[in-house]
């Protein structure tokens, strides 16, 4: 018997190479002189091998084959196609989403050892919070449809920084990214204006800050200030409807009026002069009658 | 949304008048106003004064307000009923005009009747063919029911 005990003994240290384990190990052979029966020195080592172990968990979890084939199962339902990245300790992935714009986002999951018990660490490239809810019947396709939802809710304010970037000289940031809520534009030689969108009300009055010498910026900053209050939608006449604003505009720069979209879509749509294509409805300015486009609206004013 | 577009245009009516014209509320509604036309001084309605009732449409400014005389005027365009044959008051009407640009419109028409159009052809043919008389029968008119 002790033969045996002996070999197996002689494996252990490649088993167990850290300092701790070592010192463990010396004590192992003098336990095995010690021991009377082979039965108590067995519990011994059994006890030992427990406190090894345990003393290493915490660095490495290997998660059981539940996780496994959980995940597995997961990935399936939600679509091999979502899933653009994981790592290969099958902890990490990356989900792809696009919004109704047609841009592409990533959803970062890095699951825990737990799973689905515990919450996925979630993260992506937003201007808010990324509040998504987990319970233990959550799924990876839960966590993907919840994403989507979010992004269709950012779609107004990347519409608008799209508009933006694509319409303007932006100084910063260099290489704008999604979470990205603030621009500052060049409008001439050596002056500025910094942009900042709300992520929740993007077609709300933008915070504005000219930026540049004074001389130059102060009538600019006046010009601002009082334009700014005097736009009024020339159906409605106001400035807010709901939460939009004005921002369709005649095309002619003599004219130049400013319209809400859904009073222009409803004064044109019953007007035989209008013409529909697709989304869009072409008619007259209701100011100048030179011709203006709209894009439909799905509720009436 | 045409309630707040009815308190604008009264309040910008009561900030700048127009000279010949006035326009206000009768009682609580803000949709029933009444208005008024000062007779044009080159037109034989100088020195009436003509009531106007005017109601406006829940989907003002999408629909035209409905715009009628309550004081009789001898016009070739204005029946017995106060009706004006006005092309801005239906086919022509655009949100950009407001109730004071169409109480000018019915002032220049008092200047200048449209009797190619006429809803009273009788007035219509009078005076195109007799224009004394016309002017005196409006005159009249005006002096029994505007003064």
């Amino acid at each position: 018997g002790r033969h045996v005990i002996g070999e197996t003994l002689q494996q252990l240290p490649y088993v167990y190479c850290h300092g701790s384990s070592q010192r463990r190990l010396c004590s192992v052979s003098q336990r095995l002189q010690q021991s009377a029966q082979l039965s108590t020195f067995l519990l011994e080592l059994k006890t030992i091998v427990e406190v090894c172990m345990k003393s290493r968990a915490g660095s490495f979890a290997i998660p059981p084959p539940q996780y496994y084939s959980q995940l597995i199962s997961e990935m399936e339902t939600l679509g091999w196609d979502k899933i653009i990245f994981l790592d290969t300790n099958i902890q990490t992935l990356k989900l792809k989403a696009e919004d109704s714009s047609g841009r592409q986002h990533t959803l970062s999951i890095k699951l825990k050892s737990k799973h689905p018990a515990e919450a996925p660490e979630c993260s992506a490239d937003l201007p808010v919070p990324l509040n998504l809810t987990w319970t233990p019947q959550s799924s990876l396709e839960l966590l993907h449809s919840q994403f989507l939802l979010l992004l269709e809710s950012l779609a107004e304010f990347w519409d608008v920084l799209d508009e933006i970037d694509q319409k303007t000289w932006i100084l910063e940031p260099e290489k704008p990214s999604r979470s990205d809520t603030v621009r500052r534009v060049a409008i001439g030689s050596n002056v500025s204006i910094r942009v900042e969108v709300d992520p929740r009300h993007p077609k709300m009055l933008p915070e504005c800050c000219l930026l540049g010498a004074e001389h130059v910026v102060a009538p600019l900053r006046n010009k601002l200030n009082a334009n700014m209050h005097i736009i009024e939608c020339g159906i409605c006449y106001s400035y807010r409807l709901g939460t939009a604003i004005p921002d369709q505009v005649c095309n002619d720069p003599r004219c130049g009026q400013p319209f809400h979209q859904a009073c222009l879509y409803e004064w044109l749509r019953v007007l035989p002069s209008s013409r529909k294509s697709f989304s869009l409805m072409f008619g007259e300015c209701p100011y100048c009658s030179k011709p203006i486009t709209v894009k439909m609206v799905t509720q009436a004013v | 949304m045409a309630l707040k577009r009815i308190q604008k245009e009264l309040n910008d009516l009561q900030r700048d008048p127009p000279a010949s014209c006035s326009a206000g509320p009768v009682g609580e509604d803000m949709f029933h106003w009444q208005a008024t036309i000062t007779g044009p001084n080159d037109s034989p309605y100088h020195g009436g004064v003509f009531f106007l009732s005017v109601h406006f449409p829940t989907d003002y400014p999408f629909k035209p307000p409905k715009v009628a005389f309550t004081t009789k005027i001898y016009h070739p365009n204005i029946n017995g009923n106060g009706s004006i044959c006005l092309d801005i008051l239906r086919s022509q009407w655009s949100p950009a005009l407001t109730i004071s640009k169409v109480l000018l419109s019915i002032c220049s028409l008092l200047c200048d009747p449209n009797p190619d159009d006429p809803l009273v052809p009788d007035i219509a043919h009078i005076y195109k063919s007799d224009r004394q008389k016309y002017n005196k029968l409006a005159r009249e008119w005006t002096q029994r029911y505007a003064m």
